[in-house]
């Protein structure tokens, strides 16, 4: 094992988890429900995927870095469809967008 | 039967990858599991459509430059959410917007509403029932005009040319 190899992993797992603390800080600061989902999908999966890359780069193409990068990549499918589950869910049952909002086209098609 | 074959295959790699050894002897035991699995789920795929090797194997290139786009507008969109969370006063003009939308087929329409969701700032909500409209929850919805003209522009050209 290269130690370049091992920086650059260390690295990544520094930007994975610096992300996945930022997806944190957005659950915690944003306003409403549909808000919070930006910061969990999007920085979410990008956090993940970094760890999964400092896998890789610190195992190789051992059973163990290819099983991180499969779940890296289902990860990245799934992550979406959880998230629109998830808000159509909470839109139908009545849970409202914040004040702040500007403009709801969804809600009258359903009604 | 064809979908079978074409389907099994897939399965074959994706067993591959889970097992964590990539051989011949793993390729066929998830090959052969692969219509067991296919079975139950059959009625989700329009199985009366007739399939074309030449025409599955012709968009495989395209489809890997999708995913490359992707994975570069997933770091754009991390980046665009992280300064949004990082700003001291958050100054948010929040909406859902419908989205018309081109694509036709079950597989277009999930790939778009997938793009969607990992690009920046803006979130798939639901698809209309007649699959023409998409709602579109948008984080900073201050011109809603260029949040769909962009999603129409951009990203809908790579998706139709990989998936349609």
């Amino acid at each position: 094992m290269g130690s370049i190899l091992d920086i650059l992993s260390n690295i990544f797992l520094m930007i994975g988890i610096f992300f996945v603390f930022l997806g944190m800080l957005g659950l915690l600061r944003l306003p409403d429900i549909f808000n919070r989902l930006h910061a969990t999908t999007k920085i979410g999966t990008i956090g993940a995927f970094g760890v999964m890359i400092a896998i890789v780069l610190k195992v190789g193409f051992t059973p163990m870095g290819i099983k991180a990068i499969t779940v890296g990549l289902f990860l990245l499918l799934t992550a979406p469809v959880a998230a629109h589950m998830i808000a159509r869910a909470a839109h139908r049952h009545g849970v409202g967008l914040c004040k702040e909002s500007i403009i709801d086209e969804y809600g009258k098609t359903y009604k | 039967m064809k979908r079978y074959f074409f389907y099994s295959i897939t399965l074959g790699f994706a067993w591959c990858f889970v097992h964590g050894v990539i051989n011949l002897n793993n390729f066929l035991i998830g090959m052969l599991l692969g219509p067991i699995i296919i079975r139950p789920f059959k009625t989700f795929y329009n199985f009366d459509e007739q399939l074309s090797y030449t025409n599955t194997i012709r968009r495989i290139p395209k489809q890997i430059k999708f995913l490359s786009i992707l994975l570069i507008e997933i770091i754009k969109a991390s980046v665009f959410v992280a300064k949004i969370i990082l700003r001291p006063n958050l100054d948010l003009k929040p909406g859902i917007i419908a989205v018309p939308i081109r694509a036709k087929t079950d597989a277009g329409i999930t790939a778009i509403a997938n793009t969607i969701t990992l690009t920046p700032g803006t979130l798939t909500i639901d698809v209309s029932d007649d699959k023409s409209t998409l709602y579109v929850h948008a984080i900073d919805l201050s011109d809603p005009k260029a949040v769909s003209e962009s999603i129409r522009d951009d990203l809908e050209e790579y998706v139709l040319e990989a998936f349609e």
